[in-house]
């Protein structure tokens, strides 16, 4: 029993980093229509940058103070990361806005590799790794031996993770901005003809996105401590499956597809074999597709005429 | 198109024909394609070929090349990819390069090799060691390694008789060199009345290994063998030692590099490997490590001195046999005995050594390694 929730906690873990690329994913189809798909590239560049700013500091500096790393690391990451989303709605998609539909997707897929291909060359294409910055956690009750761990870790990408959704979502439901985005959403074209800079709600969706994106990929240089250039690729497609799962363009929908994402691998290496862990992911997609085809928590399109 | 495009491309077409025709022309040197991983993240198996290899060419150069000619080198970066191996084996074709030292991962060595065998290139691998390579029936390839179904038994017989575990899982990474020799290191253990309560693939690339350390741990296992390379391993390790597993873990070749105890730290300490056995270490390879040292390079890795055992092997058989047609240098190699830095070698038929030890060694933290006894 105690096992079943070591799982819960393994598969937490992992569907929190999914829930919070998952969001890049979600708001910009929500406004603009359109799969990102250089989106899981912001992911790796955050997680280059995580893992030099807490070398860097630590090493450099010799800096000890583990929240301050932490934060200063989250800072730097998320302030670049958002620039790296800005600039790519900016080259990539703004001038392709009124093309057809599939010429943006084209393009999000040439950003990708042109990211990959730039970080290999300014970083090596080798694997980076770097020891655990946050060590330790709590170990609890005993059944036959069997005891659960809870590291710091984890319970630290928890909680940050929903310290910054709770935020999106406040963000999202009470401020001006917020409104605005949730307006264009709903229609574009209106929103502009009220009066609504939609360029600059559309950047603002880019960048929130990238934030959380960095924040994800900071996380994940500090809890699995190996990055390369390609990690991007694999995050990409299993956040964008858990915004689709979910419901895409519903932001609680990235959530919520996040988390049974994580829990569905980790069961099914749990309880079936490992090699079918994503093979129980994906069909759960399809299943749920099959049924609901806008997803879990994703409105059906209503035809705008 | 207009005439003056027409025109231009002409030009282009022919000024690269003449280009092409100029090079084979001024053959003066004789080529060797290094193919292995440059890039990516089993790269570092690629620096241990590619310095031997090179040192080989540089030695050999020294003492005046072959017939006259000079030795070259051509670095080939095929990133351990099945995919990109083939484009690389291409490449070496129409580059009409006649002998090949690689590739490095078995998973790209075989679908290369076949274009070798087709093309009448002479391939020497100093690495790949998954044992259907050289049971292909082909003639051009040969491989200066051991054998999966060499290093799997002697794995397997550590496991069962020094470990003596209650309850193994046997983890492999789905791909060809991982899993061969997973199932031999199984087949052995089994064969010795030992069971093995888990046999799992994970992903190459695969990140979290959370679900499967709790997995293992709830079944008490008590011994781990990792068929596969060092970056996910170094994962599993440092995950399950995390989650407070402590049972003994053994890898082959594939994970005994330095990376591991960057990854891993301090889990990294205790794990078993099985290595070819050190060649630098061997008192009449003193002036070759010598040479190593001297270049700040580390001649200690396992894929150092069979690949520049490789290139000595292609070069002497040149010399032998007074002719540089592959097809009668491999008839020649299977026939004759050669001396090179991992001792005196003959080949089987089919390619394979026909003695090659592999030694079980225990890596330490500090990414050094003492042989086991």
């Amino acid at each position: 029993m105690l096992e079943f929730f070591q799982q819960v906690i393994n598969g937490l873990t992992l569907g929190s980093i999914y829930a919070l690329i998952a969001i890049g994913y979600t708001m910009v189809y929500g406004i603009i229509g359109m799969i990102n798909f250089a989106h899981g590239e912001i992911y790796m560049i955050s997680a280059y940058i995580g893992l030099i700013t807490v070398t860097a500091l630590t090493v450099q500096f010799g800096v000890e103070n583990v929240p301050l790393i932490l934060l200063f690391t989250l800072a730097a990451s998320i302030l670049a990361t958002s620039a790296y989303g800005w600039a790519i709605e900016r080259i990539a998609y703004r001038p392709l806005r009124s093309s057809p539909r599939l010429i943006p997707l084209i393009s999000a897929i040439g950003m990708s590799i042109f990211l990959q291909n730039y970080v290999q060359i300014g970083q090596g294409a080798r694997d980076l790794s770097m020891q655990p910055l946050i060590s330790g956690g709590w170990r609890f009750g005993s059944d036959a031996g069997f005891q659960i761990y809870l590291s710091y870790m984890q319970v630290l990408i928890a909680v940050v993770t929903v310290i910054f959704m709770t935020a999106l979502t406040l963000f999202i439901a009470r401020s001006r901005l917020g409104r605005a985005c949730r307006a264009c959403s709903q229609d574009l074209t209106m929103t502009n003809l009220l009066g609504i800079d939609t360029n600059r709600v559309i950047s603002l969706t880019f960048v929130l996105g990238a934030a959380l994106a960095a924040v994800a990929g900071v996380l994940i240089s500090l809890h699995i401590g190996k990055i390369n250039p390609f990690i991007g690729f694999d995050a990409g497609i299993k956040a964008f499956t858990a915004a689709v799962l979910g419901g895409i363009g519903s932001i609680p929908g990235a959530m919520l597809g996040g988390i049974i994402l994580g829990l569905s691998e980790s069961f099914a290496s749990a309880y079936l074999r490992t090699e079918y862990k994503d093979v129980v992911a994906f069909s759960l997609l399809v299943l749920v597709l099959l049924f609901r085809p806008t997803g879990l928590l994703g409105k059906p399109e209503i035809e705008k005429v | 198109m207009n005439s003056f495009n027409r025109h231009v491309l002409s030009a282009a077409v022919s000024a690269v024909l003449l280009g092409l025709g100029g090079l084979a022309h001024a053959e003066n040197t004789i080529k060797i394609a290094v193919a292995g991983p440059i890039t990516g993240p089993v790269a570092q198996y690629g620096d241990m070929q590619m310095m031997g290899a090179q040192m080989a060419v540089e030695q050999l150069n020294a003492k005046g090349g072959v017939n006259g000619k000079q030795l070259e080198a051509v670095l080939m970066d095929d990133v351990c990819e099945p995919k990109q191996a083939v484009a690389v084996a291409n490449q070496i074709v129409n580059d009409k390069i006649k002998y090949v030292v690689g590739h490095l991962c078995s998973g790209s060595t075989q679908p290369a090799s076949k274009l070798y065998e087709d093309e009448g290139i002479l391939m020497i691998t100093p690495a790949a060691t998954n044992p259907d390579i050289t049971h292909q029936g082909y003639k051009m390839v040969f491989r200066t390694i051991g054998t999966d179904d060499q290093q799997g038994p002697t794995a397997g017989n550590y496991i069962a008789d020094q470990i003596k575990p209650k309850n193994v899982a046997v983890i492999h990474d789905k791909q060809q060199y991982g899993q061969g020799i997973a199932e031999e290191v199984k087949k052995t253990i089994e064969a010795k009345g030992f069971k093995v309560a888990l046999f799992e693939g994970v992903s190459k690339g695969q990140t979290d290994f959370s679900a499967l350390c709790t997995k293992m741990k709830s079944a008490n296992v008590d011994f781990v063998y990792y068929g596969g390379y060092h970056p996910e391993l170094g994962l599993i390790l440092r995950q399950c030692r995390e989650q407070g597993f402590d049972a003994g873990f053994m890898g082959p070749e594939g994970v005994g590099n330095k990376d591991i105890s960057a990854i891993a730290g301090p889990a990294s300490e205790g794990l078993l490997v099985t290595l070819p056995a050190d060649f630098s270490a061997d008192p009449a390879n003193a002036s070759l490590v010598k040479a190593f040292k001297d270049k700040n390079q580390d001649p200690s890795g396992p894929f150092v001195m069979p690949a520049y055992s490789a290139v000595q092997i292609i070069v002497d058989a040149i010399k032998g046999a007074k002719t540089e047609d592959p097809v009668k240098l491999a008839d020649y190699i299977r026939k004759h005995s050669f001396d090179t830095p991992i001792g005196k070698v003959a080949f089987k038929e089919n390619g394979d050594l026909k003695e090659f030890q592999f030694v079980v060694f225990k890596w330490h933290a500090d990414a050094t390694k003492t042989p086991v006894k």
